[in-house]
C-alpha cells in the first residue's frame, strides 16, 4: 500500500504542475505587480526631503548628525500628514515638542471639532541648515516646501492647492532622535 | 423623397440641438463664473499675531466659512458682503492661514500672519560649569519670542553682559538674525560665578555659568618615612592662574625601589592630596596628575 501511494504522488504533483503551473505563475506574477505598485505608490507618497548643512555655523554638522536629522524631519512630515488626515495627534507623539506640539495638536482637536481634515499630498521639502549652536543643542533649518494640499470637510473635498511654503524650524536632540521645536511658516526667507 | 426630407429633419434637429447645447454650456460656465465673482475674499494684510483682523467679501446670502491655521481649525457661518471678523485669539500663531467660504462652490484666500514683537528670551548658555581660562569657552544663544511663543524673526538687537569673577565686566551687541543672536567668550581667570544676561528692548534673561580651577600646573611633593613605609602629600594644588584645584581630583602616586614599584591614587582634600607608600631601601617617589608630572622625591633607606 505504502510503495502504491508512493508510487501514485508523483503521478499526482505532475499532474497538479502541468494543469496548474500558468495559473501559479500568472498569480506570482499578479501578486509581484500588485506589490510593486503598492510599494511604488507608497514611495511615491512619503516625503522628499533633501537637506543640506553646508552654510550651518557657528559650528558645522558632522554627518552622521546630519542623517540622523534628515531621518527625523522627514519622518516628523510623513507622521504630521498622517496625523492631519486622520486627525489624531498618535502618530506624532515624541516628535514635535513645546510649542510645534501644542499648536499642532490644538489644530488637530480643532479639525476633529469641525468635521475637517486636511491631507499634504506629494510632498517635497529642500530643506538648507542656517544656524548650528555651538554646543550642538540647536539647529535651525529653512525649509521650502511643495505640496498639494486639501481639505475635507466631512469627506467633501473643500479647498484644493499646490502650495509653496517656506518654514522657518527649530529642533533640538531628544532622547532618541531630534524633535520639531517650531515650525513657523513665512512668506519668504 | 421621404427618406430624404427626414434625413435633413434630422440633420437641422442634430444642429439645433448641439446649438442648445453650446448655449447652455456658456450660460453655466457664465453663471458659475458670476456666482464665484459673487463670493469674493480679499484677504487681511499685515495681519499680525494677537490681533484681529478680517477678510472683506463681495456677493450676498449666507455662507459657511472656514479658516484653517498652524494651530487653529474654526468653521462658522457668515454672510456675504459682510466683512468676516477673524478675532484675536484665532490669529494667535504666526503661519499661513486658509480662509475659504463655501456657498455651493468654495472659494479662498491665503494669508501670512506675523509674529508680535518679542517679550521672551530663550537663552541658552553651555556649560554650566567652565575651566578658568579657557578661550572660547563659555557660549550662550538667545531667540526673541513673542507673547504667543511665536519666533520673532525680523532682525533686532541683543545685548549680552557678561560679568563675574575676574572678568571685566563687558557688553556686546548682535543683531538676531533668522531669529537666532549668539555669542562665545573666554572663560575669566578666578574661580566662581560668571553671570551672563541677555537683553532685547525691556526683556532680559540671566544665566549663570560657574566657573571652576583648571587641570593643576604643577605638582610639588614632600615625604617622609614612617613605620609602615613612606608618607607622602603634595603642596597644594593650584591652577596655572592660583585657583586651588577642586577637591576629588586625583593625584596618582608612584613608589619605585629594588624590589618594584607601588601605586596609589589619592584625591585632594582640602587643596592637597596624601598617600601611603610601601617600600624598603631607597625609594623613588613621583606625583600626577592629570598631564602634569610632580617632582621627583628621593628618601633613603632607614
Amino acid at each position: 500500500m505504502m510503495r502504491t501511494n508512493t508510487g501514485r504522488m508523483p503521478l499526482m504533483v505532475c499532474s497538479t504542475h502541468s494543469s496548474g503551473l500558468p495559473k501559479l505563475v500568472a498569480t506570482a506574477l499578479a501578486t509581484f505587480v500588485l506589490l510593486a505598485s503598492l510599494y511604488s505608490v507608497a514611495a511615491d507618497s512619503a516625503p522628499q526631503v533633501v537637506l543640506n548643512t553646508s552654510k550651518a555655523g557657528p559650528r558645522s554638522v558632522e554627518a552622521q548628525t546630519e542623517s540622523v536629522i534628515l531621518r527625523d524631519y522627514k519622518f516628523a512630515w510623513a507622521s504630521l500628514e498622517q496625523a492631519l488626515e486622520s486627525n489624531s495627534i498618535a502618530p506624532v507623539n515624541g516628535l514635535f515638542a513645546g510649542t510645534a506640539n501644542a499648536w499642532f495638536t490644538s489644530a488637530v482637536t480643532g479639525q476633529r471639532s469641525t468635521g475637517l481634515s486636511s491631507r499634504y499630498l506629494n510632498q517635497n521639502h529642500k530643506v538648507e541648515a542656517v544656524f548650528y549652536a555651538p554646543e550642538g543643542d540647536m539647529i535651525e533649518l529653512h525649509d521650502t516646501a511643495n505640496y498639494d494640499l486639501q481639505i475635507l470637510d466631512g469627506g467633501k473635498s473643500i479647498h484644493e492647492e499646490h502650495v509653496v511654503v517656506h518654514y522657518v524650524v527649530l529642533m533640538t536632540p531628544g532622547a532618541d532622535r531630534w524633535v520639531v521645536r517650531q515650525l513657523q511658516a513665512v512668506p519668504q526667507f | 423623397m421621404s427618406s430624404s426630407t427626414n434625413t435633413v429633419c434630422t440633420s437641422h434637429k442634430l444642429q439645433r440641438g448641439l446649438w442648445l447645447s453650446t448655449l447652455a454650456l456658456c450660460l453655466c460656465i457664465a453663471g458659475a463664473m458670476a456666482y464665484a465673482q459673487d463670493a469674493d475674499l480679499r484677504a487681511p494684510s499685515g495681519a499680525v499675531a494677537g490681533n484681529p483682523a478680517s477678510i472683506a467679501t463681495t456677493g450676498g446670502g449666507t455662507a459657511t466659512f472656514y479658516l484653517v491655521g498652524p494651530s487653529i481649525a474654526v468653521k462658522r457661518d457668515v454672510k456675504l458682503g459682510e466683512e468676516i471678523a477673524l478675532s484675536a485669539k484665532e490669529l494667535q500663531s504666526a503661519g499661513k492661514y486658509v480662509a475659504i467660504v463655501c456657498s455651493g462652490s468654495c472659494r479662498s484666500v491665503g494669508f501670512f500672519v506675523a509674529p508680535a514683537k518679542p517679550v521672551n528670551l530663550t537663552f541658552l548658555v553651555h556649560p554650566s560649569r567652565a575651566p578658568v581660562g579657557q578661550p572660547n569657552m563659555v557660549s550662550g544663544v538667545a531667540l526673541p519670542f513673542d507673547e504667543f511663543h511665536n519666533l520673532v524673526l525680523a532682525p533686532a538687537p541683543v545685548d549680552f553682559q557678561i560679568a563675574g569673577a575676574g572678568v571685566a565686566p563687558t557688553s556686546h551687541r548682535v543683531s538676531t538674525q533668522n531669529g537666532v543672536a549668539w555669542f562665545h567668550t573666554n572663560s575669566g581667570r578666578s574661580a566662581g560665578a560668571l553671570q551672563i544676561t541677555a537683553s532685547i528692548n525691556d526683556v532680559s534673561t540671566r544665566r549663570v555659568v560657574q566657573q571652576v580651577a583648571s587641570d593643576p600646573c604643577s605638582l610639588r611633593i614632600k615625604g617622609q618615612r614612617n613605620d609602615k613605609g613612606f608618607m607622602v602629600e603634595t603642596e597644594p594644588v593650584r591652577d596655572c592662574t592660583g585657583n586651588p584645584v577642586p577637591d576629588g581630583t586625583i593625584v596618582t602616586f608612584t613608589a619605585k625601589d629594588a624590589q618594584g614599584m607601588d601605586t596609589v591614587d589619592a584625591p585632594i582634600k582640602k587643596g592637597i592630596a596624601r598617600a601611603q607608600l610601601k617600600g624598603s631601601g631607597t625609594v623613588t617617589i613621583s606625583a600626577a596628575s592629570g598631564v602634569v608630572m610632580g617632582n621627583e622625591l628621593r628618601l633613603g633607606a632607614q
